[in-house]
């Protein structure tokens, strides 16, 4: 079925249409973004259940922004009354005058931004979804949980506790100016299953899977099949040794390399770091920044993941850029007031952490292209090294292209064979050309996964998805 | 609309409920080189509500928790309550009872002058020691007054106004044509104008001696010393293992009057989480379930005091009047910070992102600046990575009497931890 449009927002459209109509009065570019998403986050594990209806994609407000002298301006707010348009657009007026003041006050000087296009534009975009999460039936979900929760508990060895999540989201956006009207509904749901279980030495080890992707509750139907490999892993992780620190050969899972995708070119490529001199990506246009075998692409239209969304958060229309094309660097992804100030297209990738927030660019599907190796070739060809196994954590350094991963195993491959010695937890480090130009195999498979939240610096968590086949190269291991 | 949902929430058949009203006034202003790049208003008002159910006679309780939009109708909220009501019914936890002590601290309701905290940001900021060759490429501040209204079926009632502050900050330092960033992300409850300064000095400093930095080299294990807010990492460990959540879930097996570290040979931890910490952005004396506040130790001299966490989890562990924690008092140690620093370490001042992980120990973070000191003399590095363990860690930890302030986390000013792995990318001279 097709997940329906917000009624809420279709009741309040006529108002905020005026409120655009009453607020162009004064600027010389208004546009609303409208929220109405509802959801879910079920919790269960065998110490401690919860059902929320909020998680961090469930929202409901709207944010103008408004351009005047080169700035643009916003008000975001929530508590909206159709009724009193004039009175919304006054208070409006009213809370940024005083910021204008101030600025005027202490000096403050404009980075000055021409105004934005507002091209004609109707469009309404629902997607398919089989299960809603506001019509799911929580209670078989919370059944299911438990079974799964106490077959974790049974067979995952040593496990203290093993927790199943679910979160589905069915988000409406409206982003109206005076000549655009869009609209879209669709649904994105997430699961994971994860357990703990002590070491010899009391350390405490993790094992984890997921599933996600555009769709509704019936996503998490995948999470049983999830579970299955978690017992091994957990054998592999107990018994795991640290690693020798230095430079190896290492195959990455599709996991370790969508982290490699979203911390090497994702966010060194987010344009408004371009406005701001903040990434080399800018300096590396059409020049090689890796081996011929990588090929990356981002956008929302890449995979019907996560943020598989219609248009972005500024009502630009979603798409699917190829940032790197058989090893040179070709575009970045752009925001559209970044790309006024650059001079370039928006790519639609501006995204906000919910209405209350700043658009900010921001990833979608971040994704390498698959190769022609089988994981068995790639395997038999390694002298030395590891095959990497699951993504624990990223962080990015677009200024120097430096980059961290913190990846949950590696398992010893010798004279082309597992050996069977795990070690974990793993610290990869390296300078992304170096480790994108030593690329020298990929797989044909491909994986997207969209669990969890990327952040900007410390903050601004959005949903993203990344991944691509397994590859081949040279990194740091520590 | 508070009273309307208070009212609706009486008359449904709940077991118990607790209704919380978060509204937020925030200024923003992005800055791009102290260029105006986007200035922002937030009026944003949340209703979180949670609704309990007893189960099978009161061996269970169940809960759910939502949120009502405020502009939802009669019709909307009675529909989301009766659902949530609903969920309760699914989910059987072991029986607790939520807060029923009066609150016995008056309410604070003066408001935020958040005109005057972002005009006092804008200011500090501009006032920074900014050269030709080290200067701000970008900050951005968050400025809000937050009140939050605390209500349960209990009769519990707080209302409480806070100021909370962010600012996020950029910093350049270059030379002959190459050019490298810091990153900060301070926060808060007003702008103290000569810490930020002078923190932001020291990510200029820092800026021009990366500049200057070489490979980091190969090590064999050795002494880290932290002396920036990464260290708060070591000491969230601590804390986050005392929670009543960790105890129940058996992710930490401390126990209360047992040391938290066998064989420890450095200072013995004192952690004491206290009600109020002046310019805290949590300087608040209730927590969200609408719990005062005390001031308690969680660890004192190595031994564990205390837990904390929520009403659920610190009743199954038999903990009456307990809370949440918000804000931390760590203890000074024996030693100077410059006794600490004594003989050969590595001291890192800037990671890409240094991490503890509070279940499994394991601490991990890229070098991006650190002073390698080695016989008396001091090299600038960059490169490679930390990594080790807390379980092995915290044995031989010491820290500095002297105290520095990170928001709501007071704690040594110099934290040194012994024998972690040091991934070097360059020979060793």
């Amino acid at each position: 079925m097709k997940a329906p449009f917000s009624p809420y927002l279709d009741r309040i459209a006529p108002a905020i249409r005026a409120l655009v109509g009453e607020l162009g009065r004064d600027y010389d570019y208004v546009s609303v973004l409208s929220t109405d998403s509802v959801g879910f986050r079920v919790a269960i594990s065998r110490r401690s259940k919860s059902v929320s209806n909020t998680n961090m994609t469930t929202e409901r407000g709207n944010v103008v922004r408004v351009y005047r002298g080169g700035l643009y301006s916003e008000y975001a707010f929530n508590d909206f009354a159709p009724d009193a348009v004039a009175e919304t657009a006054g208070a409006i007026r009213a809370e940024l005058e005083k910021q204008f003041r101030l600025l005027a006050r202490t000096g403050s000087a404009v980075y000055e931004t021409g105004v934005l296009a507002d091209e004609p534009l109707t469009l309404l975009v629902e997607k398919e979804a089989a299960l809603l999460p506001e019509r799911a039936d929580l209670s078989a979900l919370v059944e299911r949980f438990t079974a799964l929760s106490d077959e974790g508990l049974k067979t995952i060895p040593g496990a203290l506790d093993c927790g199943v999540n679910g979160i589905s989201t069915h988000i409406s956006k409206m982003f109206v100016t005076a000549n655009r009207f869009l609209r879209q509904s669709y649904v994105y749901t997430e699961g994971s299953i994860f357990a703990y279980a002590p070491t010899e030495d009391g350390e405490m080890r993790t094992v984890h899977g997921g599933v996600s992707g555009c769709g509704g509750v019936e996503i998490l139907d995948g999470l049983r099949a999830k579970l299955s490999s978690l017992p091994q892993t957990m054998r592999d992780v107990l018994g795991a040794e640290k690693i020798v620190p230095g430079e190896y050969e290492i195959i990455t899972d599709p996991t370790v390399t969508g982290l490699i995708a979203h911390e090497a070119f994702g966010h060194g490529v987010e344009m408004d770091m371009f406005v701001k001199g903040r990434a080399l990506g800018a300096e590396y246009i059409d020049q090689r920044v890796g081996s011929e075998l990588v090929t990356m692409h981002e956008g929302a239209r890449c995979d019907e993941s996560v943020t598989a969304y219609a248009f972005d958060d500024e009502g630009t229309l979603a798409g699917d850029v190829v940032e790197i094309d058989r090893g040179i660097l070709r575009t970045g992804i752009c925001d559209a007031l970044s790309a006024l100030r650059l001079g370039t297209q928006p790519t639609g990738n501006g995204k906000r952490e919910n209405y209350a927030h700043k658009v900010y660019t921001r990833m979608t599907n971040t994704v390498f292209d698959s190769g022609s190796d089988t994981l068995e070739d790639m395997i038999a060809s390694v002298k030395y090294g590891y095959l990497l196994r699951g993504m624990q954590s990223g962080m990015e350094d677009p200024k120097h292209w430096g980059i961290q991963c913190i990846i949950d195993r590696g398992y010893e491959i010798a004279d082309g064979k597992l050996t069977g010695k795990v070690v974990s937890p793993i610290v990869m480090t390296g300078y992304v050309p170096d480790l994108l130009g030593s690329v020298s195999m990929a797989s044909m498979d491909r994986v997207v996964e969209g669990n969890g939240a990327c952040g900007k610096g410390h903050k601004e968590w959005v949903k993203v998805a990344d991944g691509g086949p397994y590859l081949k190269t040279k990194a740091r291991l520590g | 609309m508070l009273d309307i949902i208070r009212k609706k929430l009486e008359a449904l058949g709940a077991d118990a409920w607790e209704l919380t009203e978060i509204e937020k006034r925030g200024w923003e202003f992005y800055f791009i080189r102290h260029r105006l790049d986007q200035n922002r208003v937030t009026e944003v008002k949340r209703i979180e509500v949670k609704l309990y159910r007893a189960i099978e006679d009161g061996k269970f309780l169940g809960s759910a928790s939502g949120e009502i939009p405020p502009t939802a109708t009669e019709a909307e909220i009675d529909e989301r309550l009766s659902s949530l009501l609903y969920q309760a019914g699914l989910v059987k936890n072991p029986y607790y009872t939520i807060t029923d002590t009066p609150v016995d601290v008056p309410d604070r309701t003066e408001p935020v002058d958040v005109e005057a905290i972002a005009e006092d940001f804008m200011r500090a900021i501009r006032s920074a020691p900014e050269t030709a060759t080290e200067d701000i490429n970008s900050y951005e501040i968050f400025v809000n007054e937050v009140t939050r209204r605390t209500r349960n079926s209990n009769g519990v009632t707080y209302t409480c106004t806070y100021p909370s502050s962010t600012v996020e900050l950029v910093g350049n330092a270059r030379r002959d044509g190459h050019e490298i960033e810091l990153y900060r992300f301070f926060t808060s409850g007003t702008c103290d104008a000569p810490a930020l300064v002078g923190e932001i000095a020291d990510v200029l400093r820092y800026g021009k001696d990366r500049l200057e930095a070489v490979p980091t080299p190969k090590l064999p294990a050795g002494a880290v010393i932290l002396s920036t807010s990464d260290a708060l990492e070591v000491y969230r460990y601590f804390v986050d293992r005392m929670s009543a959540g960790f105890k129940v879930r058996r992710i930490s097996d401390w126990e209360i009057g047992k040391p938290v570290c066998e064989n420890a040979s450095g200072d013995r931890l004192t952690i004491e989480a206290v009600s109020s910490l002046r310019n805290s952005s949590c300087d608040f004396p209730v927590d969200a379930e609408g719990a005062v506040i005390r001031d308690r130790y969680l660890i004192r001299d190595g031994v564990a005091e205390n837990f904390w966490g929520s009403r659920q989890f610190c009743e199954y562990l038999g903990l009456k009047g307990s809370s949440m924690v918000h804000n931390v008092r760590v203890h000074g140690g024996a030693q100077s910070a410059a006794e600490v620093r004594g003989g050969d370490y590595l001291e890192v001042v800037e990671f890409s992102d240094f991490q503890v992980d509070p279940m499994g120990g394991d601490i991990a973070g890229e070098i991006r600046l650190g002073y390698l000191h080695r016989g008396g003399k001091v090299t600038v590095v960059t490169g490679g990575s930390i990594s080790g363990s807390m379980n092995e860690a915290a044995a031989g930890m010491t820290f500095s009497r002297e105290l520095k302030q990170y928001d709501n986390y007071v704690i040594p000013s110099v934290t040194r931890l012994e024998k972690l792995r040091i991934t070097g990318v360059a020979a060793l001279t």
